[in-house]
């Protein structure tokens, strides 16, 4: 019996061992080594889905985008730019603070609403080119997206094909998002009230944007 | 207004595509959350085709995780005491006189998910020495320390077969490794240690 019981003793202390535990996708990441291509497939995925302001952006840039063809350019404008970013940021480790690439995502969100609302025609007379302003904040949501798999400190052990697989992965994530965008916006466009609405939407998404903005820029200042 | 033109009807889709697309999206949504999601994210796997996919073993590591870090936190909370377990522990430290430059050897084997805890106990400034061995596979280790509410982290790995160092408690308490074995194997670790500790507990 005393036996029995001293056995118990040793297992219950086993369950409770204490050590910094860092839970949830990190975690995960932080326990595994080695080649892992369809939970990094995944997690890229999820990144994407679950990336409010990667989504909002893509709303944006598809919001008055009738046909097919202009939806896949511009998607593909974005998916460059941001792979291009992410891969390098990743491989060569920059260290950008992401409080403030993700103020600059706020601020992509923002832009592209104006840009919906025409206000640089109104404001200025021309048009920037929408495809080059696509790119160019791929470039910047791509920045972003490498301090977040940074954050992740994937094992070096498997990085290339493992970062290749959460590149994949944010491709499949955002065509699932972009599925689920043109769905909505398909019902919403054929209602009459669409292109009255259209403004406010655009209004309310580029206030999200401003939203974000402000929620990075505190962080820079107050985050420890 | 807007950088736009205003939808035609014939550009936009029709009724009877929209309602199939969304039929499509929710039917697919149920399949990926099935099949991907809840694996990756709890471990519950009823069609086994996130464990087919390497998928379930990421959402038992979370929620394992999860688990262990609220134990932790309440833990930490909590005065604790030295346990008899952690007394009787103590005996189980086999003594390796022969050894004569290491003052403890340590032999476990974990098998695959089993995880320890080796732990010198030291005071502030003192210095112990280091090196182990895995035999059968590669292990997880974090090599850190606790006591009087301070923590702090030496050193972590995954997959390593080896390791060496040194390390000097900057605050009194229990100063060692957690290791887990996260091959698919069992796994035999040998440390060696030597320096200004107190005692070795030893947790399994």
């Amino acid at each position: 019996m005393p036996l029995v019981l001293l056995t118990a003793l040793v297992l219950s202390a086993g369950q409770a061992l204490a050590h910094a535990v860092t839970a949830g996708d990190a975690g995960y990441i932080q326990e595994i080594w080695g080649v892992n291509l369809i939970p990094f497939t995944y997690l890229g995925a999820k990144h994407m889905v679950t990336g409010y302001d990667h989504i909002l952006f893509l709303l944006g840039v598809v919001f008055f985008l009738y046909k097919m063809k202009d939806v896949a350019i511009y998607v593909s404008l974005f998916a460059i730019g941001h792979s291009v970013t992410m891969l390098a940021g990743v491989w060569f480790g920059w260290g950008v603070n992401a409080y403030i690439i993700d103020a600059i995502i706020g601020l992509s969100v923002v832009y592209k609403a104006l840009d919906n609302l025409g206000a640089y025609q109104r404001w200025f007379g021309f048009q920037p080119n929408t495809k080059a302003a696509t790119l160019i904040f791929g470039l910047f949501h791509g920045t972003g997206l490498a301090t977040k798999i940074l954050d992740y400190d994937i094992p070096e052990e498997g990085l290339l094909p493992n970062l290749l697989a959460f590149n994949v992965g944010v491709e499949i994530g955002q065509i699932l998002a972009l599925a689920v965008i043109l769905i909505v916006m398909g019902y919403w466009r054929r209602s009459p009230s669409f292109f009255r609405q259209a403004y406010t939407a655009n209004v309310v998404m580029m206030s999200l944007g401003f939203m974000l903005m402000g929620f990075q820029i505190t962080g820079y200042f107050v985050a420890v | 207004m807007f950088n736009a033109e205003k939808p035609s009807l014939e550009e936009l889709p029709s009724s009877a595509q929209l309602i199939r697309s969304t039929v499509i999206a929710a039917v697919g949504a149920v399949v990926i959350l099935v099949t991907v999601v809840l694996p990756a994210e709890y471990g519950v796997d009823p069609t086994g085709v996130g464990r087919a996919l390497g998928l379930a073993e990421m959402g038992e590591i979370k929620q394992e995780l999860q688990r262990e870090a609220e134990e932790d936190a309440q833990q930490h909370s909590a005065i604790t005491a030295p346990s008899l377990a952690d007394i009787l522990s103590e005996l189980f430290v086999s003594k390796a006189h022969a050894e004569e430059v290491w003052r403890d050897t340590v032999v476990f084997t974990l098998a695959p998910g089993a995880s320890a805890e080796i732990k010198m106990v030291m005071a502030e400034g003192d210095v112990a020495d280091y090196v182990w061995t895995a035999e059968g596979g590669r292990i997880n280790f974090d090599l850190h320390a606790h006591g009087g509410g301070q923590s702090v982290t030496y050193d972590k790995g995954r997959g390593k077969t080896e390791g060496d160092g040194s390390i000097s408690a900057p605050f009194p308490g229990e100063h060692g490794w957690f290791w887990r074995n996260r091959d698919k194997q069992d796994v035999t670790i040998t440390l060696q240690v030597r320096g200004s500790y107190s005692e070795i507990k030893e947790t399994y």
